[in-house]
Protein backbone atom coordinates (compact mmCIF):
# COMPACT_ATOMS: atom_id res chain seq x y z
CA UNK A 1 0.00 0.00 0.00
CA UNK A 2 1.17 3.59 -1.27
CA UNK A 3 1.51 5.87 2.24
CA UNK A 4 0.48 9.44 1.73
CA UNK A 5 2.24 12.29 2.71
CA UNK A 6 0.31 16.03 3.22
CA UNK A 7 1.99 18.19 1.19
CA UNK A 8 1.56 21.74 -0.15
CA UNK A 9 1.78 22.92 -3.70
CA UNK A 10 2.68 26.66 -4.35
CA UNK A 11 2.54 27.87 -7.73
CA UNK A 12 0.68 30.10 -10.30
CA UNK A 13 -2.76 29.78 -11.36
CA UNK A 14 -1.41 29.11 -15.30
CA UNK A 15 -1.98 25.38 -16.00
CA UNK A 16 -2.33 24.37 -12.34
CA UNK A 17 -5.16 22.37 -13.17
CA UNK A 18 -2.67 20.06 -14.68
CA UNK A 19 -1.27 19.63 -11.04
CA UNK A 20 -4.43 18.85 -9.95
CA UNK A 21 -5.41 16.43 -12.87
CA UNK A 22 -1.71 14.93 -11.97
CA UNK A 23 -1.95 14.02 -8.14
CA UNK A 24 -5.99 12.87 -8.73
CA UNK A 25 -4.08 10.41 -11.22
CA UNK A 26 -0.97 9.34 -8.71
CA UNK A 27 -4.26 8.53 -6.47
CA UNK A 28 -3.34 11.55 -4.01
CA UNK A 29 -6.59 13.58 -2.84
CA UNK A 30 -6.33 17.49 -2.98
CA UNK A 31 -8.08 18.51 0.41
CA UNK A 32 -8.06 22.48 -0.10
CA UNK A 33 -7.39 24.52 -2.80
CA UNK A 34 -6.72 28.85 -2.68
CA UNK A 35 -6.66 30.97 -5.45
CA UNK A 36 -4.84 34.28 -4.53
CA UNK A 37 -4.95 36.27 -7.39
CA UNK A 38 -1.95 34.93 -9.76
CA UNK A 39 -1.41 32.28 -6.91
CA UNK A 40 -2.74 28.68 -6.30
CA UNK A 41 -1.50 26.66 -3.20
CA UNK A 42 -2.81 23.41 -2.95
CA UNK A 43 -3.20 21.19 0.06
CA UNK A 44 -2.89 17.77 -0.85
CA UNK A 45 -2.18 14.04 -0.11
CA UNK A 46 0.42 12.59 -2.60
CA UNK A 47 2.34 9.17 -2.76
CA UNK A 48 5.15 9.44 -0.83
CA UNK A 49 7.11 8.15 -3.85
CA UNK A 50 5.90 10.60 -6.44
CA UNK A 51 6.45 13.75 -4.90
CA UNK A 52 9.75 13.75 -7.41
CA UNK A 53 7.33 13.27 -10.12
CA UNK A 54 5.09 16.43 -8.68
CA UNK A 55 8.02 18.34 -8.44
CA UNK A 56 9.70 17.66 -12.10
CA UNK A 57 6.32 18.43 -13.80
CA UNK A 58 5.69 21.60 -11.40
CA UNK A 59 9.27 22.62 -12.64
CA UNK A 60 8.44 24.35 -15.69
CA UNK A 61 5.04 26.26 -14.22
CA UNK A 62 7.45 27.58 -11.29
CA UNK A 63 5.22 25.34 -9.13
CA UNK A 64 7.39 24.06 -5.62
CA UNK A 65 5.97 20.96 -3.51
CA UNK A 66 6.61 21.25 0.59
CA UNK A 67 6.18 18.44 3.26
CA UNK A 68 3.01 20.17 5.14
CA UNK A 69 3.15 18.45 7.94
CA UNK A 70 -0.70 19.30 9.30
CA UNK A 71 -2.49 19.29 5.98
CA UNK A 72 -5.77 17.25 6.64
CA UNK A 73 -6.14 18.05 10.51
CA UNK A 74 -8.62 21.03 12.16
CA UNK A 75 -7.32 22.88 14.98
CA UNK A 76 -8.93 25.02 17.20
CA UNK A 77 -7.31 27.87 18.58
CA UNK A 78 -8.63 28.75 21.70
CA UNK A 79 -8.52 32.61 23.54
CA UNK A 80 -9.65 33.59 26.24
CA UNK A 81 -12.25 36.38 24.90
CA UNK A 82 -11.95 38.18 21.69
CA UNK A 83 -10.96 41.20 23.04
CA UNK A 84 -8.27 43.33 21.64
CA UNK A 85 -6.16 41.85 24.86
CA UNK A 86 -5.85 38.51 22.73
CA UNK A 87 -6.74 39.38 19.23
CA UNK A 88 -5.07 40.06 16.39
CA UNK A 89 -2.22 39.36 17.46
CA UNK A 90 -0.97 36.18 18.86
CA UNK A 91 -4.18 34.05 18.51
CA UNK A 92 -4.46 35.64 14.85
CA UNK A 93 -0.74 35.34 13.85
CA UNK A 94 -0.88 31.39 15.58
CA UNK A 95 -3.86 30.59 13.28
CA UNK A 96 -2.23 31.92 10.36
CA UNK A 97 1.10 29.98 11.14
CA UNK A 98 -0.74 26.86 11.56
CA UNK A 99 -2.39 27.53 8.20
CA UNK A 100 1.08 27.67 6.51
CA UNK A 101 1.88 24.92 7.56
CA UNK A 102 -1.77 23.16 6.39
CA UNK A 103 -3.71 23.10 9.00
CA UNK A 104 -7.74 24.65 9.05
CA UNK A 105 -8.00 26.28 11.67
CA UNK A 106 -10.81 27.78 13.59
CA UNK A 107 -10.71 30.79 16.27
CA UNK A 108 -12.68 29.99 19.41
CA UNK A 109 -13.14 33.19 21.74
CA UNK A 110 -14.46 32.18 24.91
CA UNK A 111 -16.84 33.98 25.82
CA UNK A 112 -16.11 33.98 29.82
CA UNK A 113 -12.64 32.89 29.25
CA UNK A 114 -10.77 35.92 30.69
CA UNK A 115 -9.38 35.97 34.21
CA UNK A 116 -8.27 34.00 36.54
CA UNK A 117 -11.00 33.08 39.28
CA UNK A 118 -14.00 33.85 36.83
CA UNK A 119 -12.46 32.29 33.95
CA UNK A 120 -15.67 29.09 32.63
CA UNK A 121 -16.22 27.34 29.60
CA UNK A 122 -19.96 27.06 28.49
CA UNK A 123 -21.01 23.71 26.55
CA UNK A 124 -20.80 24.65 23.03
CA UNK A 125 -17.96 25.95 23.36
CA UNK A 126 -16.60 22.27 24.99
CA UNK A 127 -18.53 20.86 21.93
CA UNK A 128 -16.93 23.25 19.75
CA UNK A 129 -13.83 22.87 20.76
CA UNK A 130 -14.15 18.63 21.09
CA UNK A 131 -15.45 18.47 17.38
CA UNK A 132 -11.40 19.19 16.43
CA UNK A 133 -8.35 17.28 16.30
CA UNK A 134 -6.24 19.77 18.69
CA UNK A 135 -6.90 22.71 20.72
CA UNK A 136 -4.20 25.29 20.82
CA UNK A 137 -4.98 27.54 24.11
CA UNK A 138 -3.40 30.60 23.84
CA UNK A 139 -2.84 31.66 27.25
CA UNK A 140 -1.44 34.99 29.27
CA UNK A 141 1.73 35.96 30.93
CA UNK A 142 1.40 35.18 34.97
CA UNK A 143 2.28 31.53 35.80
CA UNK A 144 -0.20 32.15 38.62
CA UNK A 145 -3.00 33.02 36.26
CA UNK A 146 -2.50 30.13 34.37
CA UNK A 147 -2.45 27.52 37.09
CA UNK A 148 -5.83 28.43 38.36
CA UNK A 149 -7.31 29.45 35.29
CA UNK A 150 -6.99 26.63 33.12
CA UNK A 151 -8.54 23.39 34.82
CA UNK A 152 -11.98 25.73 34.14
CA UNK A 153 -11.42 26.05 30.99
CA UNK A 154 -10.38 22.78 30.02
CA UNK A 155 -13.20 20.81 31.38
CA UNK A 156 -14.52 18.11 29.45
CA UNK A 157 -12.20 18.60 26.72
CA UNK A 158 -11.24 15.50 25.24
CA UNK A 159 -9.12 16.34 22.16
CA UNK A 160 -5.15 16.89 22.63
CA UNK A 161 -4.63 20.20 23.78
CA UNK A 162 -1.68 22.08 23.38
CA UNK A 163 -0.94 25.15 25.66
CA UNK A 164 0.97 28.28 25.22
CA UNK A 165 2.17 30.94 27.90
CA UNK A 166 4.67 33.46 28.50
CA UNK A 167 6.38 31.24 31.54
CA UNK A 168 8.90 28.71 29.98
CA UNK A 169 8.25 25.09 28.92
CA UNK A 170 8.90 23.49 32.40
CA UNK A 171 7.04 26.14 34.20
CA UNK A 172 3.97 25.62 32.02
CA UNK A 173 4.57 21.46 32.43
CA UNK A 174 5.07 22.44 36.37
CA UNK A 175 1.51 24.36 36.88
CA UNK A 176 -0.63 22.48 34.28
CA UNK A 177 -2.29 19.49 36.31
CA UNK A 178 -3.14 17.21 34.82
CA UNK A 179 -0.53 17.40 31.72
CA UNK A 180 -1.91 18.32 28.84
CA UNK A 181 0.11 17.02 25.50
CA UNK A 182 2.22 19.71 24.39
CA UNK A 183 3.51 22.96 26.04
CA UNK A 184 5.12 26.19 23.85
CA UNK A 185 6.65 29.01 25.85
CA UNK A 186 7.56 31.98 26.07
CA UNK A 187 4.07 33.03 23.73
CA UNK A 188 2.17 35.30 26.22
CA UNK A 189 0.01 38.32 25.71
CA UNK A 190 2.07 39.71 23.10
CA UNK A 191 0.50 43.16 21.66
CA UNK A 192 2.78 43.46 18.17
CA UNK A 193 2.59 41.72 15.14
CA UNK A 194 5.11 38.36 15.84
CA UNK A 195 8.21 39.74 13.60
CA UNK A 196 10.94 39.28 15.04
CA UNK A 197 13.06 35.64 14.47
CA UNK A 198 12.98 34.64 18.16
CA UNK A 199 9.06 35.35 17.87
CA UNK A 200 8.63 33.05 14.66
CA UNK A 201 11.00 30.50 16.22
CA UNK A 202 7.92 29.88 18.62
CA UNK A 203 5.52 29.65 16.25
CA UNK A 204 8.49 27.66 14.53
CA UNK A 205 8.32 25.12 17.73
CA UNK A 206 4.41 25.35 18.23
CA UNK A 207 4.47 23.72 15.10
CA UNK A 208 6.71 21.05 15.59
CA UNK A 209 4.97 20.18 18.98
CA UNK A 210 1.35 20.20 17.32
CA UNK A 211 3.08 17.85 14.64
CA UNK A 212 4.39 16.10 17.04
CA UNK A 213 1.31 15.83 19.10
CA UNK A 214 -0.79 15.05 15.93
CA UNK A 215 1.78 12.26 14.86
CA UNK A 216 1.45 10.44 17.86
CA UNK A 217 -2.28 10.33 17.24
CA UNK A 218 -1.78 9.65 13.56
CA UNK A 219 0.32 6.38 14.95
CA UNK A 220 -2.19 5.66 17.08
CA UNK A 221 -4.80 5.62 14.21
CA UNK A 222 -2.57 3.38 11.97
CA UNK A 223 -2.51 0.14 14.48
CA UNK A 224 -6.29 0.52 14.02
CA UNK A 225 -7.47 2.05 10.69
CA UNK A 226 -10.06 3.90 9.73
CA UNK A 227 -12.88 2.31 7.65
CA UNK A 228 -11.75 5.43 4.69
CA UNK A 229 -9.46 7.47 4.32
CA UNK A 230 -10.64 11.15 5.10
CA UNK A 231 -9.93 12.68 1.90
CA UNK A 232 -10.89 9.77 0.17
CA UNK A 233 -14.26 10.07 1.99
CA UNK A 234 -14.59 14.00 0.89
CA UNK A 235 -13.61 13.47 -2.66
CA UNK A 236 -16.84 10.99 -2.31
CA UNK A 237 -18.83 13.64 -1.05
CA UNK A 238 -17.71 16.51 -3.62
CA UNK A 239 -18.46 14.17 -6.66
CA UNK A 240 -21.60 12.79 -5.75
CA UNK A 241 -23.52 15.89 -3.90
CA UNK A 242 -23.10 18.00 -6.28
CA UNK A 243 -24.63 21.09 -3.42
CA UNK A 244 -21.44 21.14 -2.41
CA UNK A 245 -20.28 23.07 -5.30
CA UNK A 246 -22.43 25.53 -4.43
CA UNK A 247 -21.51 26.48 -1.08
CA UNK A 248 -19.30 29.35 -0.99
CA UNK A 249 -17.47 28.62 1.97
CA UNK A 250 -13.76 27.98 1.94
CA UNK A 251 -13.42 24.77 2.78
CA UNK A 252 -17.25 23.36 1.73
CA UNK A 253 -16.17 19.65 3.54
CA UNK A 254 -13.45 20.08 5.71
CA UNK A 255 -11.04 17.05 6.06
CA UNK A 256 -9.80 15.88 9.64
CA UNK A 257 -8.01 13.21 10.87
CA UNK A 258 -10.69 10.94 11.87
CA UNK A 259 -13.64 12.70 10.08
CA UNK A 260 -15.29 15.55 8.07
CA UNK A 261 -16.61 18.71 8.44
CA UNK A 262 -19.81 18.97 5.67
CA UNK A 263 -21.24 22.50 5.60
CA UNK A 264 -24.44 21.66 4.55
CA UNK A 265 -27.56 22.11 6.49
CA UNK A 266 -27.93 18.62 8.80
CA UNK A 267 -31.78 18.30 8.49
CA UNK A 268 -32.46 18.70 4.84
CA UNK A 269 -29.03 16.32 3.91
CA UNK A 270 -28.01 13.89 6.78
CA UNK A 271 -29.98 11.11 5.20
CA UNK A 272 -28.52 12.00 1.33
CA UNK A 273 -24.72 11.73 2.47
CA UNK A 274 -25.78 8.51 5.37
CA UNK A 275 -26.97 6.75 2.20
CA UNK A 276 -24.35 7.62 0.09
CA UNK A 277 -22.23 4.54 -1.29
CA UNK A 278 -18.47 4.60 -1.05
CA UNK A 279 -18.16 1.14 -2.68
CA UNK A 280 -20.46 -1.37 -3.64
CA UNK A 281 -22.72 -2.12 -0.97
CA UNK A 282 -21.14 -0.25 1.28
CA UNK A 283 -22.68 3.68 2.61
CA UNK A 284 -21.48 5.99 4.78
CA UNK A 285 -23.70 5.03 7.03
CA UNK A 286 -22.16 1.74 7.75
CA UNK A 287 -18.95 3.16 8.35
CA UNK A 288 -19.71 6.50 9.89
CA UNK A 289 -21.48 8.29 12.18
CA UNK A 290 -23.11 11.22 11.13
CA UNK A 291 -24.49 13.70 13.24
CA UNK A 292 -25.44 17.39 13.57
CA UNK A 293 -22.59 19.74 14.12
CA UNK A 294 -22.00 22.34 17.08
CA UNK A 295 -21.02 24.92 14.61
CA UNK A 296 -23.61 26.53 13.05
CA UNK A 297 -26.06 23.53 11.26
CA UNK A 298 -23.53 22.05 9.81
CA UNK A 299 -22.58 17.58 9.36
CA UNK A 300 -19.97 16.16 11.45
CA UNK A 301 -19.05 12.58 10.07
CA UNK A 302 -16.93 10.73 12.44
CA UNK A 303 -15.25 7.72 11.03
CA UNK A 304 -15.25 4.28 12.32
CA UNK A 305 -12.24 2.34 13.13
CA UNK A 306 -11.83 -1.24 11.05
CA UNK A 307 -11.80 -2.44 13.97
CA UNK A 308 -15.89 -1.72 14.60
CA UNK A 309 -17.44 -2.20 11.08
CA UNK A 310 -15.02 -4.72 9.69
CA UNK A 311 -14.76 -2.76 6.49
CA UNK A 312 -11.93 -1.25 5.17
CA UNK A 313 -12.39 0.99 1.77
CA UNK B 1 11.56 50.96 25.08
CA UNK B 2 9.60 54.34 24.89
CA UNK B 3 11.01 57.26 25.86
CA UNK B 4 9.51 57.97 29.05
CA UNK B 5 11.40 60.34 31.79
CA UNK B 6 10.22 57.05 34.55
CA UNK B 7 9.15 53.72 33.34
CA UNK B 8 9.07 51.25 35.90
CA UNK B 9 7.05 47.89 35.95
CA UNK B 10 6.86 45.81 39.21
CA UNK B 11 5.71 42.27 39.57
CA UNK B 12 6.86 39.37 42.19
CA UNK B 13 6.30 37.12 39.19
CA UNK B 14 9.62 38.29 36.53
CA UNK B 15 8.38 36.74 33.36
CA UNK B 16 5.14 38.46 33.64
CA UNK B 17 7.09 41.91 34.71
CA UNK B 18 8.87 41.45 31.63
CA UNK B 19 5.76 40.79 29.28
CA UNK B 20 3.83 43.36 31.11
CA UNK B 21 7.04 45.83 29.93
CA UNK B 22 6.98 45.12 27.02
CA UNK B 23 2.84 45.07 26.58
CA UNK B 24 2.83 48.52 28.26
CA UNK B 25 5.71 49.77 25.94
CA UNK B 26 3.85 48.36 22.84
CA UNK B 27 0.34 49.94 23.84
CA UNK B 28 1.70 53.34 24.30
CA UNK B 29 2.90 53.09 20.97
CA UNK B 30 -0.05 51.83 19.41
CA UNK B 31 -2.01 54.46 20.99
CA UNK B 32 0.34 57.41 20.55
CA UNK B 33 0.64 58.18 23.69
CA UNK B 34 4.39 58.23 24.29
CA UNK B 35 4.87 61.90 23.86
CA UNK B 36 1.72 62.44 26.32
CA UNK B 37 3.02 60.76 29.15
CA UNK B 38 5.55 61.86 31.16
CA UNK B 39 6.44 58.73 33.91
CA UNK B 40 4.41 55.85 34.73
CA UNK B 41 4.42 53.12 37.44
CA UNK B 42 3.38 49.99 36.98
CA UNK B 43 2.37 47.36 39.56
CA UNK B 44 0.89 44.09 39.08
CA UNK B 45 0.27 40.83 41.18
CA UNK B 46 -1.84 38.31 39.94
CA UNK B 47 -2.04 36.08 43.09
CA UNK B 48 -4.01 39.11 45.63
CA UNK B 49 -5.19 40.07 42.32
CA UNK B 50 -4.27 44.13 41.72
CA UNK B 51 -3.52 45.94 38.86
CA UNK B 52 -2.34 49.28 40.00
CA UNK B 53 -0.55 52.01 37.10
CA UNK B 54 0.35 55.35 38.37
CA UNK B 55 1.49 58.20 36.60
CA UNK B 56 2.15 61.76 35.22
CA UNK B 57 1.15 63.25 31.59
CA UNK B 58 3.64 65.43 30.05
CA UNK B 59 2.10 69.22 29.09
CA UNK B 60 -1.30 68.83 27.33
CA UNK B 61 -1.77 69.41 23.71
CA UNK B 62 -2.57 72.32 22.31
CA UNK B 63 -5.98 73.35 20.87
CA UNK B 64 -6.07 73.41 17.10
CA UNK B 65 -6.67 75.94 15.26
CA UNK B 66 -7.53 77.26 11.11
CA UNK B 67 -3.85 78.52 11.31
CA UNK B 68 -1.80 75.30 12.16
CA UNK B 69 -3.29 73.21 8.84
CA UNK B 70 -4.41 76.01 6.35
CA UNK B 71 -3.64 78.96 4.67
CA UNK B 72 -5.83 81.90 4.58
CA UNK B 73 -5.51 83.86 1.03
CA UNK B 74 -8.08 86.93 1.35
CA UNK B 75 -9.51 87.95 -1.59
CA UNK B 76 -11.91 90.78 -2.21
CA UNK B 77 -15.34 88.79 -2.88
CA UNK B 78 -13.93 85.44 -1.38
CA UNK B 79 -11.81 84.02 1.10
CA UNK B 80 -9.67 80.59 0.01
CA UNK B 81 -8.89 78.27 2.30
CA UNK B 82 -6.02 76.02 1.44
CA UNK B 83 -5.99 72.85 3.47
CA UNK B 84 -2.24 71.40 3.81
CA UNK B 85 -3.51 68.63 6.13
CA UNK B 86 -6.51 66.96 6.19
CA UNK B 87 -6.67 65.87 9.42
CA UNK B 88 -8.78 68.31 10.93
CA UNK B 89 -11.25 68.76 7.54
CA UNK B 90 -14.47 67.32 9.07
CA UNK B 91 -14.34 69.22 12.03
CA UNK B 92 -13.54 72.32 10.54
CA UNK B 93 -16.63 71.90 8.02
CA UNK B 94 -18.82 71.10 10.64
CA UNK B 95 -17.68 74.70 12.31
CA UNK B 96 -17.85 76.49 9.24
CA UNK B 97 -21.40 75.29 8.44
CA UNK B 98 -22.16 76.76 11.47
CA UNK B 99 -21.01 79.95 11.15
CA UNK B 100 -21.02 80.69 7.22
CA UNK B 101 -24.50 78.45 6.44
CA UNK B 102 -23.94 75.32 4.31
CA UNK B 103 -24.56 77.18 1.03
CA UNK B 104 -22.07 79.40 1.44
CA UNK B 105 -19.04 76.71 2.05
CA UNK B 106 -17.89 76.04 -1.40
CA UNK B 107 -15.71 72.59 -1.48
CA UNK B 108 -14.43 72.62 -4.78
CA UNK B 109 -11.76 70.30 -4.37
CA UNK B 110 -10.33 68.46 -1.72
CA UNK B 111 -7.71 70.73 -0.30
CA UNK B 112 -9.64 74.09 -1.13
CA UNK B 113 -12.62 75.31 0.81
CA UNK B 114 -14.01 79.21 -0.64
CA UNK B 115 -16.11 81.52 1.93
CA UNK B 116 -17.54 84.36 0.88
CA UNK B 117 -16.10 87.18 1.92
CA UNK B 118 -16.91 90.24 4.47
CA UNK B 119 -19.10 88.26 6.51
CA UNK B 120 -19.20 88.41 10.04
CA UNK B 121 -16.14 86.31 11.80
CA UNK B 122 -13.88 86.83 9.20
CA UNK B 123 -11.17 88.59 11.32
CA UNK B 124 -10.87 85.90 13.57
CA UNK B 125 -10.94 82.99 10.88
CA UNK B 126 -7.30 82.11 11.39
CA UNK B 127 -7.92 81.96 15.07
CA UNK B 128 -10.85 80.08 15.19
CA UNK B 129 -10.65 76.83 17.08
CA UNK B 130 -11.34 73.25 15.26
CA UNK B 131 -10.40 70.79 17.45
CA UNK B 132 -9.12 70.12 21.16
CA UNK B 133 -7.18 67.06 21.35
CA UNK B 134 -7.17 67.48 25.52
CA UNK B 135 -10.73 66.61 25.18
CA UNK B 136 -10.05 63.19 24.24
CA UNK B 137 -6.63 62.48 25.57
CA UNK B 138 -8.31 61.48 28.83
CA UNK B 139 -10.22 58.84 27.09
CA UNK B 140 -6.97 57.66 25.52
CA UNK B 141 -5.31 57.56 28.61
CA UNK B 142 -7.90 55.21 30.23
CA UNK B 143 -8.09 53.10 27.18
CA UNK B 144 -4.61 52.13 27.12
CA UNK B 145 -4.38 51.53 31.14
CA UNK B 146 -7.69 49.48 30.71
CA UNK B 147 -5.73 47.89 27.71
CA UNK B 148 -2.45 47.21 29.00
CA UNK B 149 -4.09 45.75 32.49
CA UNK B 150 -5.19 42.15 32.64
CA UNK B 151 -8.33 41.33 30.51
CA UNK B 152 -9.90 39.53 33.65
CA UNK B 153 -9.08 42.54 35.93
CA UNK B 154 -12.98 44.21 35.57
CA UNK B 155 -13.31 46.38 39.11
CA UNK B 156 -11.81 49.55 38.76
CA UNK B 157 -11.19 52.83 39.86
CA UNK B 158 -9.62 55.66 37.40
CA UNK B 159 -8.86 58.91 38.00
CA UNK B 160 -6.98 61.69 35.55
CA UNK B 161 -7.03 65.26 37.25
CA UNK B 162 -4.11 68.01 36.82
CA UNK B 163 -1.99 65.95 35.18
CA UNK B 164 -2.27 62.98 36.83
CA UNK B 165 -3.74 59.71 36.57
CA UNK B 166 -3.83 56.66 38.17
CA UNK B 167 -6.14 53.06 37.42
CA UNK B 168 -6.51 50.48 39.78
CA UNK B 169 -7.94 47.14 39.14
CA UNK B 170 -8.85 43.45 39.85
CA UNK B 171 -10.51 40.54 39.79
CA UNK B 172 -12.31 41.34 43.55
CA UNK B 173 -13.96 43.95 45.29
CA UNK B 174 -11.63 46.53 45.67
CA UNK B 175 -11.18 47.50 49.37
CA UNK B 176 -12.34 51.22 50.54
CA UNK B 177 -8.91 52.29 50.95
CA UNK B 178 -7.32 51.01 48.02
CA UNK B 179 -5.77 54.61 46.91
CA UNK B 180 -4.34 54.84 50.02
CA UNK B 181 -2.86 52.10 50.27
CA UNK B 182 -1.45 50.87 46.81
CA UNK B 183 -1.75 53.99 44.09
CA UNK B 184 0.13 56.67 47.06
CA UNK B 185 3.03 54.77 47.70
CA UNK B 186 3.75 54.78 44.01
CA UNK B 187 3.28 58.50 43.29
CA UNK B 188 5.47 58.88 46.28
CA UNK B 189 7.68 56.21 44.44
CA UNK B 190 8.07 59.11 41.70
CA UNK B 191 8.66 61.97 43.85
CA UNK B 192 5.26 63.45 43.63
CA UNK B 193 2.73 63.50 46.21
CA UNK B 194 -1.18 62.68 44.89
Amino acid sequence: MTTLVPVTYKGGVYRHDEIMDLIDDLGGYIVQKHVMAQDVVLQSFVPRDDIELIRRIAKPLAGEVVEAPLVGTEIAVVSPSLEIHHLPHISCDIAEYLRRSGAKTNMVGLARGFGKRIANLNDEERDVINEHDLAVYALGNFEECIRKKFPAIRREIDVPIVVTGAPDREALMRVIDPPVEGYVGGIGRIMHRFKRPEELGKLDELVDEVSRVLDARRDALAKDPLSVFPPRLMAIIEEQIHEVSMLTHPTPVTAQMEGLRVKLPYDSYADDVRSLPVAEGVTVGDIADVTPSRMRNYILIRIKPFSETRILV
Amino acid sequence: MPPLNYFVVESPDEVGRVAYERVAGDVLQDLDLIKVIDRLHIYVDPKVPIFVAAGLLRHMPREIRVADFANVNRGEKEVVLDISDETYLAPLLQKLWVIYGKEHVDQPDRFTIVLPAGMAGDENLDRLVVADPSETLYKDVIYALQYIAPEGFKVRRQYIREGKFYYVASEDTLPTDIVETAVVPLFEKMGVTL
